[in-house]
């Protein structure tokens, strides 16, 4: 029972990682209805950036992760152009592919220009984790759930609280209606990417920096796992992706201490088959019925 | 004939395989980036028949493909419910998951005193039907270049029968074909079992060229890679993909200047022709055109 | 021919039909009339099984098409003509053409051709483009491919969902006049448009579709008496 406990508690450590992915992730999902499976990857170079600072200057905690927010933010907005912005309105799915393809090349400017497979990145903090009776937490993970909850909060009043916020959710709930009263899309859209990218950013300098290193393969990795953790929530929805990466991190958690780790992504990915076979929408997005009638809607 | 080049041409050849499995899907509307997985399922299966039971090669390749076909049809049976975005990740999550249970798959017999058989993570070695039966590698590229003949000859009738205009039809716009009296539903089954069919031809010729399989190289760039062929050569042709193998593997990989850039170029080559020809450089209206011209030089 | 009894279709849980009762009688051009979002698509989708009803019934010389999949009610002889979605772009003007006659294609396949051969008889227009790309056409010409389209499956009734939508004055003449020659032919036409001055010319009867429900049912003459139908569809210059 202790071990279910202290599974429960790692997991939502492990899982909050990857809610903050998915926040970013979603983000971009709900104001576009377009996936953009760069999303890891721009992630990745961003973080190679802050290593490259880190690598050269010497620089501390801080300077790295602007480094790796700056660095996420300019290749996002390099995706942002070629795969969404020039793509026509409504080709959903020539966005996911393209920025499929866009993938494999930031993958291979990092390994060109980082030949070495692992490279250093200034560790979070060094302190020994903490004892809470029979339980123990690394305090990395504290700062890391702590951060998501204050991402999620300040995503919370910059949608519902300002005007940019507004044009955002009114982009994001009709893009056409938006368009009348004179908002403009492209704008709102490129800058909501940017916000995305920046809490990638962010949520990459920690995750990472949690590691202590930085691969190439980190781009996958962050893809995938915001990924789930987004479908699982239901795409588009902010407290949904919180709990979809919680959920991922508690059932991933529970995996590794009783099946062991070579059946964590198995399991990650069957989670993610079983949602979107039977409930595409995740917990918390539009069921079946729902996107059918949306769907039929602009029959 | 020097032995770079049969491999280079052993390889356009089976790559085109997977590469026309995941064009007939994009000409009945659906975005695969699974089709590794029957693929891989083949590879493992027809490399089983012949290197454990003892069957010879053209039954292995059939029994490998039948499997494949199978799987997919079982595969298509609960995602193809859902739609667009929602069917590529599931396709992706089904392909990762499969390469996932072939990392922890084992199954092994002792033949003349060695074990053979898949070995998890550390693959499927010792395929060795065609070394024990002394076909050369220029035999073999023939005998690749023969079943991708026949199967390209299948597709062109497919494009001339009713059964290609239905696929059109469907995808193009499955409400219309539907109301012009078409069980779409069932016709995509169809589809997606084709496909698995066409892609397992290909994995049982990979499995028996390289002598063995590992599950990391059914990857999902493998999907991704075979995706992007039909888009860059192009949906109105089954030569299309052909085309997209050609550029990539005959020009990208193997001329040097470019090969250490290959990603970046083929990587913004799909981004590009996504936006200027969404549907590859041969699509319908190009084909249409080059029909005409034909005939009216014949005529 | 037609008849429709207490359909309710609901889009999850808004009803977009609430009970629609009308019937479309052999022989005839009948006109289903009704402001935006009344449900008039919605019940052609519903009639031609694309979207199913909650609750009713509805009857085709007899047989129940509530619960058919769209492929079995064109079996049973009915096309639809669709609003806005009319061609399969990528595919040329034949070749859509012979998607209108899909089931029939397998076995009679010289009389599809005679039948293609009359299409083009009909619409000349369609003749001359027959190789050209559908997408390319302009939107006049995609409208008639897509009634030609559907004539090709010899419906005994066809739907039509706003044949004249968005077509220039010159091109909704030639609509209804292909409107006026079906009928001649012997096609029963049940047609849903928003151009109330056309279709009084050629509709031999009317139905008003008011948010979900029919709340008008009666001849031309009964329309054009009728002062509320005047004010909101016919306007001014049907009192001149």
């Amino acid at each position: 029972m202790i071990d279910f406990v202290q599974n429960c508690f790692d997991g939502v450590m492990l899982g909050s990682s990857y809610a903050l992915l998915a926040i970013g992730f979603t983000l971009i999902f709900g104001v576009m209805r377009r996936l953009n499976l760069s999303y890891g990857p721009s992630i990745m170079l961003g973080a190679f950036v802050g290593t490259l600072v880190f690598l050269e200057f010497r620089a501390g905690g801080l300077a790295v992760a602007a480094a790796t927010v700056v660095g996420a933010v300019l290749v996002g907005i390099y995706v942002e152009r070629l795969c969404f912005w020039a793509i026509r309105q409504g080709a959903a799915v020539a966005s996911m592919v393209s920025s499929f393809a866009i993938w494999m090349q930031l993958e291979e400017v990092v390994t060109i220009a980082f030949p070495d497979r692992t490279y250093p990145f200034p560790p979070l903090t060094r302190t020994e984790p903490m004892d809470f009776g029979p339980f123990f937490f690394k305090v990395e993970n504290l700062i890391m759930f702590a951060c998501a909850v204050a991402l999620t909060l300040g995503l919370h009043l910059l949608l519902y609280r300002t005007r940019f916020g507004l044009r955002i959710r009114a982009v994001a709930e009709n893009p056409d209606a938006a368009r009348y009263m004179g908002i403009n899309i492209a704008a709102v859209t490129f800058l909501a990417f940017a916000c995305a990218s920046a809490i990638g950013g962010i949520a990459g300098y920690l995750i990472v920096a949690q590691d202590g290193q930085i691969t190439p393969l980190f781009g996958l990795w962050a893809t995938f796992k915001g990924l789930i953790a987004m479908m699982l929530g239901g795409m588009g929805s902010i407290p949904g992706a919180i709990l979809g990466g919680l959920l991922l991190g508690v059932v991933e958690a529970q995996n590794i201490w009783y099946l062991g780790t070579e059946y964590r992504d198995l399991c990650a990915y069957a989670l993610l088959f079983v949602f979107l076979v039977f409930r595409p929408g995740g917990m918390f997005g539009h069921t079946l019925a729902e996107r059918e009638r949306l769907a039929l809607r602009r029959v | 004939m020097d032995d770079h080049l049969v491999g280079v041409l052993s390889n356009i050849g089976m790559i085109s395989f997977i590469a026309l499995s995941a064009y007939l899907l994009l000409i009945v509307g659906e975005i695969s980036f699974g089709q590794q997985a029957f693929f891989a399922i083949s590879a493992y299966a027809s490399g089983i028949a012949t290197a454990m039971w003892g069957w010879d090669f053209w039954p292995g390749l059939a029994w490998g493909a039948a499997v494949a076909a199978a799987a997919a049809v079982l595969v298509g049976i609960p995602t193809l419910r859902i739609r667009g975005l929602y069917f590529s990740i599931a396709t992706l999550a089904f392909a990762e998951m499969v390469r996932l249970v072939f990392e922890v798959f084992k199954y092994q017999v002792e033949i003349d005193g060695e074990m053979v058989g898949p070995d998890g993570s550390d693959g499927f070695r010792d395929i060795r039907y065609i070394f024990e039966n002394d076909i050369t590698a220029v035999e073999y590229m023939l005998m690749i270049y023969g079943l991708l003949a026949a199967v390209l000859c299948a597709f062109f009738l497919l494009e001339r029968s009713r059964l290609g205009s239905i696929f059109r039809m469907i995808g193009q716009d499955p409400v219309l074909a539907q109301m012009q009296g078409i069980d779409v539903t069932a016709y995509k089954i169809l589809a997606l079992g084709m496909a698995g069919l066409v892609a397992g031809i290909g994995g049982g010729l990979y499995a028996h060229l390289t002598t063995f399989v590992e599950p990391k190289i059914f990857n999902v760039m493998l999907g991704v890679h075979s995706l992007a062929y039909g888009l860059i050569g192009g949906l109105g042709t089954a030569f299309g993909p052909l085309i997209g193998v050609a550029i990539d593997i005959g020009f990208l990989e193997s001329i040097r200047a470019i090969s250490g850039y290959r990603m970046i170029a083929f990587g913004g080559l799909v981004a590009v022709l996504l936006i200027f020809r969404p549907r590859g450089l041969l699509d319908e209206a190009a084909v249409n055109w080059i029909r005409l011209r034909l005939r009216r030089r014949h005529a | 021919m037609l008849e429709v009894r207490g359909i309710v279709t609901s889009y999850g849980k808004i009803e977009a039909l609430r009970g629609v009762d009308l019937s479309v009688e052999e022989g005839r051009i009948t006109c289903l009339l009704g402001p935006n979002g009344a449900g008039k698509t919605t019940l052609m989708m519903t009639i031609a099984g694309i979207l199913n009803p909650s609750r009713g019934s509805i009857g085709f010389d007899g047989v129940e098409l509530v619960g058919l999949t769209p492929s079995r009610v064109v079996r049973q002889g009915i096309a639809l003509v669709p609003e806005n979605r009319l061609v399969f772009p990528d595919m040329n003007v034949r070749e859509n053409l012979l998607a209108g006659a899909f089931l029939r294609l397998a076995g009679e396949r010289a009389e599809v051709d005679r039948d293609l051969d009359r299409m083009f008889d009909r619409f000349p227009r369609l003749r001359e483009r027959a190789e050209q790309n559908a997408g390319t056409l302009s939107g006049g010409e995609q409208q008639m491919l897509a009634v030609a389209r559907a004539l090709m499956a010899r419906p005994r009734l066809l739907l039509m969902d706003e044949p004249s939508l968005g077509l220039a004055p010159l091109m909704v003449e030639e609509i209804f006049r292909i409107i006026r020659d079906l009928h001649r032919d012997g096609t029963s036409i049940f047609l849903v448009e928003q151009n109330a001055h056309m279709a009084l010319q050629v509709a031999h009867r009317f139905f008003l579709l008011e948010q979900g429900r029919v709340t008008f049912d009666g001849t031309p003459g009964e329309l054009a008496e009728d002062e509320v139908i005047q004010r909101a569809y016919l306007g001014s210059r049907a009192n001149g």
